[in-house]
């Protein structure tokens, strides 16, 4: 592990580019500083934006503090979500939930610019009410209608980006852990339930006090080093965040399209980018799973 | 010199709160329940000390009408997972002792506590924290070089009051490399009273020794974390910063501090809370 780290320093072409576009990094080593998170960060968004896949900034107290932050509602099967809900399974039972756990709403409403990304509905969303967001009418039975909102902080501590995320239903009723269980990808179900500390836990939300599910980030340096190896030693520049999204999202039912990557207008960039991240995709989860298990 | 520091390590570590636990007059009891007394170890957690004190008032209640415990002063909810001493010195340190907690079995406000199913949650959150505050100290190289049983070492000596124990293994936690001076960065956390936005504390990078090898103070922390803290000359004092229960002058060594004055998750828990206005 240190052997790996002395390497990655070795390569280390140190330079951050800042386009009109926006920012493309070029990571200093394998840890991610605050500013570079924050770049990122504001790339992502801008992407996201053109795609409409419904990332917003969350700014604390007007500095450039913040965290970007996501809103999906899923529709959970309800057969499987009752089933879900009754059985205290064996994490090696295979139940109709776990092939196909989620059905994004997204997939289902390709037609409508505005899906179910923001949601704002009265006593569900806490008192933020300064979003521009559209009102999404479900005709589903709302008890199966389930609101994720996962927000992408910075700590510190561990120069990474951090995932939190927590579920309600349409009702308000806060899912618990052993609900989110069921959106947790059945591959990882088992390798997290054996390593706590790369486990999902509840946790006080650092900027909002409340309690969240967080991804524990203290592995995430370990797992994304391989990876910024191999851009580095192109080099290509990439988006530490996008790439860590892509890794640790589809853990906990986050998707995170392809088309991030094709959005960009630099075609040299565009390729590069696609290719490390759809191999990045398949070799980071097969790493981070391995990672977890030990 | 070294015989005095030591007992400061002894005060921390033994230091307790006189508690009265009253259950919440809306729970349903076969017959009244009596208040029940306990002192409280700063340093813990409330759903770890707090096993007799569910004993005690689950004697009147029925079993159906128990959920999860949790507790609350003058109406807001505790928060388990910080240590016993940072709440009552943010909530109750101006107040006349005991401590009054009110003790509730239903409606668990499950928007502004962490549930709290078994002791194994307890242990990850310290430990959680142990391993986070080495990573500002040692870029995680002592916590990772220790062992399993060395980390269980960690909590045992906590849940089980042994002083001797814990120190055997978090001296390792408080080494650095004598030309560094100090840690990489001081792991801590600065909490407000009653403030008026959601952020529950404030926690950033921060050196205990400057470029040029001088020590940090607590109050270079707070100038540079939280400047409404410093009391101006000529200006009245309208906050006090609150370690153990104690103000540590401002001109006190953030390093000294972060290896005298944490608390067993490693963490200096710093409280700054409006001066009392008699």
């Amino acid at each position: 592990m240190t052997e790996s780290g002395r390497n990655c320093r070795k390569t280390d072409v140190g330079v951050l580019y800042r386009t009109l576009r926006g920012v493309l990094c070029l990571m200093s080593g394998c840890a991610l500083n605050e500013k570079e998170f924050f770049s990122c960060c504001q790339l992502l968004l801008q992407q996201s934006e053109h795609l409409r896949d419904g990332w917003s900034w969350e700014a604390v107290q007007g500095s450039e503090e913040g965290y970007l932050r996501k809103t999906v509602l899923r529709s959970v099967l309800a057969d499987c979500y009752d089933a879900q809900k009754q059985t205290e399974t064996a994490s090696d039972s295979v139940s109709p939930v776990s092939a196909h756990p989620i059905q994004e709403l997204q997939q289902q409403e390709r037609t409508q610019p505005v899906v179910a990304t923001c949601f704002h509905s009265d006593g569900i969303i806490g008192d933020d009410g300064d979003e521009d967001d559209a009102v999404c009418v479900l005709s589903e039975g709302s008890s199966h209608v389930l609101q994720y909102e996962y927000h992408i902080l910075y700590s510190c501590s561990y120069s990474a980006p951090v995932l939190y995320f927590r579920a309600f239903t349409l009702e308000g009723r806060s899912l618990t852990l052993e609900d989110v269980w069921s959106s947790v990808h059945p591959n990882f179900r088992h390798c997290l339930q054996n390593s706590p500390l790369t486990a999902i836990t509840q946790q006080e939300h650092p900027l909002l006090g409340q309690p969240f599910f967080m991804l524990h980030p203290c592995r995430t340096e370990e797992f994304m080093r391989p990876v910024l190896q191999e851009a580095q030693e192109q080099p290509r520049p990439v988006n530490y965040v996008l790439l860590w999204l892509s890794v640790v999202g589809p853990v906990v039912g986050l998707d995170v399209p392809l088309k991030y990557c094709t959005q960009l207008h630099l075609s040299s960039l565009q390729r590069s980018t696609s290719d490390l991240m759809s191999s990045t995709v398949e070799t980071g989860v097969r790493r981070f799973a391995r990672k977890t298990c030990k | 010199i070294m015989a005095d520091d030591k007992d400061v390590l002894r005060d921390v570590w033994f230091g307790r709160i006189p508690t009265c636990f009253t259950l919440n007059q809306d729970e349903v009891t076969e017959r009244e329940a009596e208040a029940y007394y306990l002192l409280l170890p700063r340093v813990s957690y409330l759903t770890l000390v707090t096993d007799k004190v569910k004993k005690h008032f689950l004697k009147v209640m029925r079993a159906e009408d128990v959920e999860e415990m949790w507790f609350e002063y003058e109406g807001t909810p505790l928060k388990w997972h910080y240590p016993i001493g940072v709440l009552f010195d943010l909530h109750a340190s101006n107040s006349v002792l005991p401590w009054s907690i009110t003790v509730h079995f239903k409606n668990f406000p499950d928007r502004d506590l962490l549930h709290c199913p078994s002791s194994s949650v307890i242990e990850a959150h310290f430990m959680s924290s142990i391993k986070e505050a080495d990573a500002l100290k040692h870029k995680s190289q002592v916590v990772n070089d220790m062992q399993k049983k060395d980390h269980k070492q960690l909590w045992m000596g906590l849940q089980n009051d042994k002083f001797d124990q814990f120190w055997a293994m978090n001296r390792k936690l408080m080494e650095y490399p004598t030309e560094e001076g100090g840690f990489r960065y001081i792991p801590f956390r600065i909490y407000q009273a009653m403030t008026g936005n959601d952020r529950p504390f404030i926690q950033k990078l921060f050196r205990p020794v400057s470029p040029e090898g001088n020590a940090y103070t607590l109050g270079d922390l707070l100038k540079e974390m939280y400047p409404a803290a410093i009391t101006n000359d000529g200006e009245q004092k309208r906050y006090q910063v609150v370690i153990h229960g104690i103000e540590p002058l401002l001109e006190t060594p953030l390093q000294w501090l972060s290896e005298h004055l944490s608390h067993p998750d490693n963490f200096l828990h710093i409280c700054v809370v409006p001066t009392p206005s008699d």
